[in-house]
């Protein structure tokens, strides 16, 4: 009598554990609040190359963690691995610009980098192939609520200081008055003739 | 009285009527404004014209302030380019896509944006912008060259562009055109002199100085009211913040000085309101990155502003005098 009465209060303790995955998943919640107030996630910052297959449980969680990226992103992060791994030569803009200094070119890379555009169409494809193939990963299903997410995200947009804005706009200034200089001049050239 | 004589009093009275203010007017350029290519012969002009077109290379991160061709190529994948135009307050951009040559369903993008926008700040703002944001982003790789030559709402406007492969690139010709009564402006220079018009139009407009500035402004008109009185609100951001956003109580057409670090004038702090119509200079030192001058407008009646500016030098910055407005902008000096 009383093993019967064991076994099925056993049986009811198991079934109301929780269970660790979904411990695991609940415990990115303060996190995920702290990516949304900055309203800008950024996959792109954080697309590598796919991590080596050293943890066999990761294929598995991986579509659900894809399907939001704030999560794919964190995940990456808890791997140990670093998240502000450099990027690319090809994807650093401005790199061969004989007129940007680096920190226009670090703080415009960024701030593109942060914004996506109000478009409609599809993800933009990202900077490396493994981006590419990362994404294509992420079949079919995921384009419509990335569509709508999309929608409402800020506009494309370009991270420049005023102070940079006025320096860049001085010099296209100085261009004009080079050009009309030179108009000037040829129109002088003209009339002397 | 002569049937003639009234006839003409009548006629000296209508011209006056249609000249006191129903009658549109514009502000003459001073002479060394005026193009000097008018005082000479076609044959002159034709030989002037010819090759005058402006040409060269696009760079990533570019500002043009004149027409012209410019081509960009990609020597290695160039991810996040933009390109600002710039035009005299009383012109329309019109950006013509000669040739492009770009993958987007590599991911390349090429797109115009009908102003400018900087750090996720428009200019100008949502409000004064005929068009959603959304609409205001022109992409080639959605439109294609059904949209081949677009052009702007105002003064500025800008590209932003991706190309992945080298080689890969496009061409843009750059013109200009007249507008006649524009109405949001971003000044190519710290110092100046303009007059904002707005003719039965309910629209608000904007007139954005990029740096510090002792503005004046010389005259006010609004509606038909020639009241000489003038009420000058100086409004404390801390104090007024409560308050309702829109200035003189919201009523009538007035105008209102803006400063602030961003570039959207919806986002900036108003200064000051002048509800009234006067003549005089009333003059403010404006420390902010960015000053604008709004005049807001109902569409009833012809509202003008005429004002001057000039860059603060910086030990004006340090030791404020006269009426000045620096406390909200120190954190940005």
């Amino acid at each position: 009598m009383r093993l019967p009465l064991l076994l099925s209060a056993g049986v009811l303790l198991v079934a109301l554990l929780p269970c660790p995955p979904c411990r695991a998943l609940l415990s990115r919640g303060p996190v995920l609040g702290a990516r949304q107030a900055s309203q800008h996630p950024q996959p792109l910052d954080f697309f590598q190359p796919p991590p080596q297959p050293q943890q066999p449980q990761q294929p598995q969680a991986r579509p659900v963690l894809l399907r939001l990226g704030e999560e794919y992103f964190l995940r990456l992060g808890n791997l140990n691995k670093s998240p502000a791994a450099p990027l690319s030569p090809a994807s650093s803009p401005l790199a061969g610009s004989r007129l940007s200094p680096d920190e226009v070119a670090a703080n415009f890379f960024r701030a593109l980098l942060q914004q996506l555009p109000l478009s409609r169409r599809p993800l933009d494809s990202p900077e490396q192939p493994a981006e590419r193939g990362a994404e294509n990963a992420l079949g079919g299903r995921q384009e419509a609520p990335e569509r709508e997410r999309r929608s409402e995200e800020p506009p494309i947009s370009l991270d420049l200081t005023f102070h940079l804005l006025r320096e860049v706009l001085e010099m296209a200034r100085a261009e004009q008055l080079a050009q009309q200089a030179h108009s000037n001049r040829k129109l002088m050239e003209i009339i002397g003739k | 009285m002569a049937p003639t004589f009234k006839l003409r009093c009548h006629f000296i009275l209508i011209c006056l009527m249609a000249l006191r203010g129903e009658s549109r007017y514009l502000e003459l350029r001073e002479a060394v404004d005026q193009d000097p290519f008018l005082l000479f012969s076609a044959n002159l002009k034709r030989e002037l014209a010819g090759g005058q077109l402006y040409r060269r290379a696009l760079r990533c991160l570019d500002m043009l302030s004149l027409q012209g061709q410019f081509t960009f190529t990609a020597d290695r994948p160039q991810l996040h380019c933009a390109a600002f135009f710039i035009a005299e307050p009383e012109e329309f951009i019109t950006i013509h896509y000669d040739l492009v040559s770009i993958d987007c369903e590599g991911g390349d993008f090429l797109k115009v944006f009908d102003g400018w926008i900087l750090k996720g700040e428009k200019f100008p703002s949502s409000q004064d912008h005929p068009l959603p944001t959304t609409e205001r982003y022109i992409d080639f790789c959605e439109s294609g060259l059904s949209r081949r030559s677009i052009r702007s709402s105002q003064n500025v406007a800008m590209v932003f562009f991706r190309v992945h492969e080298p080689g890969n690139g496009f061409t843009l010709t750059i013109k200009t055109d007249p507008n006649l009564f524009p109405c949001n402006v971003i000044s190519q220079t710290p110092n100046g002199r303009f007059t904002l018009v707005v003719p039965h139009q309910h629209r608000n407009c904007s007139f954005s100085i990029i740096y510090p500035v002792v503005i004046k402004i010389s005259d006010l008109t609004l509606g038909h009211l020639n009241g000489l009185q003038l009420k000058l609100h100086l409004t404390k951001y801390l104090i007024d913040r409560a308050k309702s956003s829109t200035g003189c109580g919201g009523i009538g057409d007035f105008v209102e000085l803006l400063g602030g670090t961003g570039l959207d004038p919806s986002k900036m702090t108003p200064l000051a309101d002048l509800c009234y119509p006067f003549r005089g200079p009333a003059q403010m030192k404006i420390g902010c990155d960015n000053t604008v001058v709004r005049l807001v407008s109902s569409g009833k009646h012809i509202n003008r502003v005429t004002f001057e500016y000039r860059q603060l030098e910086p030990y004006e910055m340090e030791n404020p005098s006269g009426n000045s407005i620096q406390e909200f902008c120190l954190s940005s000096l």
